[in-house]
């Protein structure tokens, strides 16, 4: 090797190259196939439908990503080559996820997901607190597999059908109490697997892996609720646990976005910052938008991967003058207002969602909430010319929301032989009260009024913190 | 015990933590410095002791060495000998070998834990959007008031807390004799040196975030003594088990036979080069360009001067402006200059002559990128628009992670800073650090001293044409640890920023009248003065040269294009690579998954104060260079200075590459594979750990368990008359004593008496042993 100048192995771009293709080539099925997605089913062990080639496209995206990154980042780190096994075995188990028609190889691609993600933690096996991490992440990813598997197999073993699609024609035929048992050990799997409060903790203890296994964990690993789920949406309508989705979700996705507001180190903030995005997905799922959980699991990769592999730019020196917060007079304030709603406005005539009385309705709050939220942070800056503020603010918003709108109904047409996928629940009561405590979070963070609680923010302090036998358990030291 | 006893007891146990210095504005400091009064050895053993750390390289590092010749057979086996140890230098590399370094329990986990959790949502600076309540109070009081909600702890904080925190420490210290408060205090500050060490960077070094929100080492006793009587953990910790005498005596020889091999071969190429005929050009040089005495400096010159009549001077990259600089766009303060000398000056820019209109337009741009980021930090941390955000921008940061990953230098120059630099429209001016507000220049005097020091220092008389002040920095992307890149004499900040102040200084006319009537140095009139940086990651110089005039565009030119052509071969050397070795080092520069964006001062050993006719015929490029002239020097004063300041950093950049590299998890950064900033200004590794507060692994090794620099002490030579120099440490005993001590290598060449060297011998007082 030229000291002078390392590069990385021939093996470690094979594979990089390997994993590039594989994308490629899932984006090429998906091409050719869009808009009717294949019907493929082999044996009843493997299937192939529209969420399987996006995932497909997804997950070797991201694994190229992080393998391109690594195989440079990496060199010289004692586990080089073990870096790359355990990342191709996780990306293999993901697509297996997607592919395994048969129930018991579903079961082991989820558990085998859990476990390489756990060997990176812990890849680095000199280091205790690494090898602690790996062992308290596995206990969380083991336990997740076994509510799994006793959902999956409760369901199965009732209904004696061993297949995913076999399954899904069942549902209709199963007592109400084995539909809520199965549904419930399912959604306990679901929300550890996307470290949802009280399972969050796992997350933000496995920073003892190397920055690009996190990028691949945050942007492939915890999402694999929202595969789950879709995978089983009829499931949730039929035993009435839609509700239950958004409480947990609603709930975690408020205390995780304040807890990420303390945080004073990057990886830590960017956990719980997935945390909360997780939580939002599974809002998303229990909306009945599970095609929409879809989409989000995919753009909130692209920018949780993205910030993960930059996190070394956090350094700089910066005043610690307070920042002074600018209020709007009426008629900015108005202006804002009414960009808010025309972006809703948008959004809902090109996704649909949000035309109903449904669940929609809330999504294109939020909507509203964030184009106004980011009107109102353009319009007062006296740096940005009126010009650019009246013009190319908006026109920002709109290619946004058009790009959103643009994957979301691609995917939904292409998603649209999985049952139930687009399915929103009727708009509800629980539905407008977190509506509503979103729009009161939204206004407590902005106004800064959290800031008169201290017992508050040494809640989140605690409830934030790794694993204790993560942090400063061992020392090292020569006989 | 009052505040002051207080004080005292903690000021003596403070020396043994060194400073942690924000990333910043990194300072290669000797993170043993409170333990420079000892001999090294006795001081690597005290603080072996207290931080159960070896601090001699490790035997796999030895064995390396061995193997690669590195070790000279003769050497080692003569020091065995002297030591009475009879066996083959193999026998001890096994016996070394056979003591590998273990892992064990942390016994004040808890402690350690819950003291790094509070200090460090106290000491962010920045960071978190909802900043630690009562952080304007203090560190203790903050703590104090909080801690009560702390579920970790309360239910064990029995009765209230102390309302001050000397009354804390004299409570918790009640049962304890009046001879041990030191050493408790050593010892719960040697638990986590670097966060200590960051405290008593944020006390001593005026930084502006302590004058905010204040913090000492006597709070943070106080907190975290208080909390090990809550937990019952030891006030006064066992030590860890001693360590092996005859173990470190042995590495030691080891290390003594490396370096002495080291300087061996270099004082032969040293000698061999002086002798050689000197091929110096006579004529007057069309430029000549003084560089940063960094060792990065020499291959440049080397090639510049290979290149075409060109004369390069090395000098301290601060070109001796003990200055502070303020950055004209957010007004913060760092320093500009070797971090261990008091600083006398403050530079600020202002707009050069006009260019008030540019000044403008770079002033807006900079207020609208720091709108755009204000922006995006809002849209992401805000309820519940972060989803929406994440929705509407997640397609973005897909597509510039793919800009990113595949064409490194397009997507540079699409990020959100400024893509030019404000040296052509602002003009730097300098003035005492002392007054306030008014900024009003220095006087006409001192001006003229710093420009003669600056001269003498690289004993330095006839003047070509141009001559350009060329500082230094490096560009690295997503490098928490670029600024260990920049220039070490500028406690890690870019050169230029003195070498404009420098150039603007010896361009002025008042200036050179005085230094010709008073001093006798007569710069012609066709002489000007520019400033230029060259950036080390790239290989590239730029010069700042708008004021140029048309009499000298034709050398610029000429000086432009063979810089350009030094580039070539510069990098190819500097990576390697035979092929395409400028795009590579384009690419490691801008790259966010370069972990190694260049090898910085990796490799150094020596550092030659003397004029580049011992160099010039030679690769040094191991070696700081000084350019010194004993000739113009008459009492040994431009010595002494030289001595006092560049050799100090010297000193503390080679014990930082030191022991960074020999127990990288303690002094260094560890890997930057798990890294973790905190603060905006840190980095602790994987889920939180001590502050790290040196150089990180991919900085120091080729690989986890190979060096790729080599742990061995400074060797200095110094060309000067004996006397010079006898009468240098007579007169700083702090000096004398880091070379008594051995924290250096001299080694002195005096002319006066046919350039024989000799050896400076640390331990019989000032008795040189000829070589």
């Amino acid at each position: 090797m030229n000291s002078k100048n390392p590069s990385p192995t021939t093996l470690f771009r094979m594979v990089s190259g390997f994993l590039w293709l594989l994308f490629f080539l899932s984006i090429v099925f998906i091409a050719v196939y869009y808009p009717e997605a294949p019907q493929w089913d082999w044996k009843g062990i493997f299937r192939i439908n529209g969420l399987t080639l996006i995932i497909w496209a997804t997950v070797t995206f991201f694994s190229a990503v992080v393998s391109t990154f690594a195989s440079k980042y990496l060199i010289g780190f004692r586990y080089y080559n073990r870096f790359i096994a355990l990342s191709l075995g996780f990306t293999a188990s993901v697509s297996l996820l997607v592919f395994a028609d048969y129930i018991l190889l579903f079961l082991l691609s989820w558990f085998g997901m859990g476990f390489f993600m756990a060997r990176l933690i812990g890849i680095d096996a000199r280091w205790g607190e690494a090898r602690e991490a790996a062992k308290y992440c596995q206990k969380h990813f083991s336990i997740g597999s076994l509510f799994l598997a006793a959902g999956m197999l409760l369901l199965s073993f009732y209904t004696n059908q061993f297949t995913l699609t076999g399954l899904e024609q069942h549902f209709n035929d199963l007592p109400f109490s084995i539909l809520l048992t199965s549904a419930l050990c399912i959604i306990v799997a679901a929300t550890i697997q996307s470290a949802m409060f009280p399972f969050h903790r796992w997350l933000l203890s496995a920073m003892t892996s190397p920055t690009p296994a996190s990028a691949l964990m945050h942007a492939g690993f915890v999402n694999g609720a929202g595969i789950l789920l879709m995978l089983l949406a009829p499931l949730f309508f039929k035993s009435n646990t839609m509700t239950l989705l958004i409480i947990i979700g609603g709930v975690t996705a408020i205390v995780a976005q304040f807890a990420k507001l303390i945080q004073v180190n990057i990886k830590q903030k960017l956990g719980c910052s997935t945390t909360a995005q997780m939580a939002f997905m599974i809002m998303q799922c229990g909306l009945g938008f599970f095609n929409a959980a879809v989409v989000h699991l995919i753009l909130h990769g692209f920018y949780k991967a993205y910030l993960f592999l930059s996190s070394g730019e956090e350094i700089s020196h910066i005043s610690p003058k307070k920042h002074q917060r600018k209020n709007l007079n009426y008629l900015q304030a108005i202006v804002v207002s009414i960009l808010g709603i025309l972006g809703a406005l948008f959004f809902a005539w090109i996704t649909g969602k949000g035309l109903k009385l449904d669940g929609g309705i809330f999504l294109t709050l939020i909507v509203a909430i964030t184009v106004g939220q980011a009107m109102d942070n353009i319009i007062k800056r006296q740096e940005l010319s009126n010009m650019k503020k009246a013009i190319v603010g908006p026109i920002i918003f709109f290619i946004s929301i058009g790009l959103y709108a643009l994957m979301y109904n691609g995917s939904t047409i292409f998603m649209k032989d999985l049952p139930m996928i687009d399915h929103p629940e009727p708009l509800s009561v629980l539905q407008i009260v977190f509506g509503i405590i979103f729009l009161i979070g939204f206004f407590i963070m902005k106004l800064e009024i959290y800031e008169n609680f201290p017992w508050l923010y040494v809640r989140l302090v605690n409830d934030s913190q790794p694993y204790k036998k993560t942090v400063l358990r061992y020392k090292k030291s020569s006989k | 015990m009052n505040h002051q006893e207080l004080q005292d007891k903690i000021n003596q146990a403070a020396h043994v933590i060194g400073k942690t210095w924000p990333l910043y504005s990194f300072v290669t400091a000797n993170p043993l410095s409170g333990y420079e009064g000892l001999p090294f050895l006795e001081a690597i053993e005290q603080a072996g002791n207290l931080l159960d750390a070896c601090l001699l390289p490790e035997a796999h590092v030895f064995r390396k060495a061995w193997e690669e010749n590195r070790i000279d057979a003769d050497e080692i086996k003569k020091l065995l000998q002297e030591a009475g140890k009879k066996e083959s230098p193999e026998h001890y590399l096994a016996e070394l070998e056979a003591h590998p370094t273990v892992e064990h329990l942390n016994e004040n986990h808890e402690l350690d834990r819950l003291t790094v959790k509070w200090l460090s949502l106290f000491l962010d600076e920045g960071m978190a959007a909802w900043p630690m309540p009562f952080k304007e109070m203090g560190f203790y009081t903050a703590w104090r008031k909080l801690i009560i909600y702390d579920e970790d702890i309360k239910k064990r904080l029995n009765g209230s807390i102390p309302k001050s925190p000397e009354e804390a420490l004299s409570r918790v210290l009640a049962n304890f004799d009046e001879k041990e408060h030191v050493k408790i205090f050593e010892r719960h500050l040697a638990a986590l040196p670097g966060w200590a060490g960051f405290i008593k960077y944020r006390v001593e070094n005026g930084s502006i975030w302590n004058h905010e929100y204040p913090v000492s080492l006597l709070e943070f006793l106080a907190v975290r003594l208080w909390m090990a009587r809550c937990l019952m953990a030891p006030i006064m910790p066992k030590l860890p088990e001693k360590k092996d005498p005859s173990l470190i005596e042995l590495k030691y020889l080891w290390l003594e036979a490396w370096e002495q091999t080291w300087q061996n071969r270099f004082l032969k190429k040293i000698k061999e080069n002086s002798t050689q005929s000197n091929k110096r050009k006579t004529s007057r040089p069309h430029a000549q360009l003084v560089f940063c005495l960094d060792s990065r400096s020499e291959i440049l010159r080397r090639l510049l001067e290979k290149c075409g009549n060109y004369e390069t001077f090395g000098s301290a990259g601060s070109f001796g402006l003990p200055m502070n600089y303020r950055n004209p766009e957010n007004g913060l303060v760092n320093k500009s200059s070797p971090a261990m000398v008091p600083s006398q000056y403050a530079v600020h820019e202002e707009p050069a002559p006009n260019q008030e209109k540019n000044v403008h337009r770079y002033e807006k741009e900079g207020k609208r990128i720091g709108a755009y980021k204000y922006f995006l930090k809002r849209m992401k941390n805000i309820l519940p628009s972060a989803f929406g955000y994440v929705e509407g921008s997640g397609f973005y940061y897909g597509a510039f992670m793919l800009l990113r990953i595949f064409k490194p230098n397009t997507a540079n120059r699409l990020m959100l800073r400024h893509h030019e630099g404000y040296e052509s429209i602002y003009e730097p001016h300098i003035c005492a650090i002392d007054q306030k507000d008014s900024l009003e220049e220095i006087l006409l005097d001192e001006k003229v001293s710093l420009v003669k020091g600056a001269f003498d220092s690289c004993g330095w008389r006839t003047f070509a044409a141009l001559v350009v002040f060329t500082g230094h920095a490096s560009h690295s992307a997503n490098n928490p640890y670029a600024s260990s890149l920049d220039c070490g004499a500028c406690a890690g900040n870019p050169g230029k920023r003195n070498a404009r102040t420098l150039a603007r200084l010896a361009n002025s006319k008042e200036v050179r009248k005085v230094l010709c009537e008073k001093h006798g140095i007569d710069i012609p009139e066709d002489t000007i003065f520019i400033a230029a940086e060259h950036i080390t990651s790239s290989d590239d110089v730029q010069l700042f040269d708008t004021q140029v005039p048309e009499s000298h565009q034709k050398i610029l030119q000429q000086l432009k294009k063979d810089l350009s052509e030094v580039k070539k071969s510069m990098t190819k050397e500097r990576l390697n690579e035979p092929q395409n070795a400028v795009a590579m080092a384009k690419i490691k520069s801008n790259s966010w998954s370069e972990a190694r964006p260049e090898w910085g001062l990796s490799g150094h050993a020596g550092y030659v104060i003397g004029p580049r006719s011992l160099t010039i015929n030679g690769e040094f490029s191991d070696c700081f260079l000084s350019s010194y002239d004993w000739r113009i020097d008459k009492d040994g004063s431009i010595l002494k200075g030289i001595m006092q300041g560049p050799l100090l950093v010297c000193q503390w950049i080679s014990n930082h590459y030191y022991f960074s590299t020999v127990n990288n998890e303690v002094f260094g950064g560890g890997s930057k594979i798990t890294h973790n900033i905190t603060g905006k200004y840190g980095v602790m590794q994987g889920n939180g750990s001590d502050l790290k507060m040196g150089l990180p692994l991919q900085s120091l090794m080729k690989t986890d368990d190979e060096v790729f620099h080599h742990p061995i002490r400074l060797s200095t030579l110094i060309q000067a008359p004996k006397s010079f120099i006898t009468q240098i440490l007579v007169s700083d005993e702090k000096l004398k004593s880091l070379l008594d001590n051995g924290w250096i290598h001299l080694f002195i060449m005096d002319p006066e008496k046919n350039n024989i060297i000799e050896r400076y011998n640390h331990y019989s007082n000032l008795c040189l042993i000829q070589i």
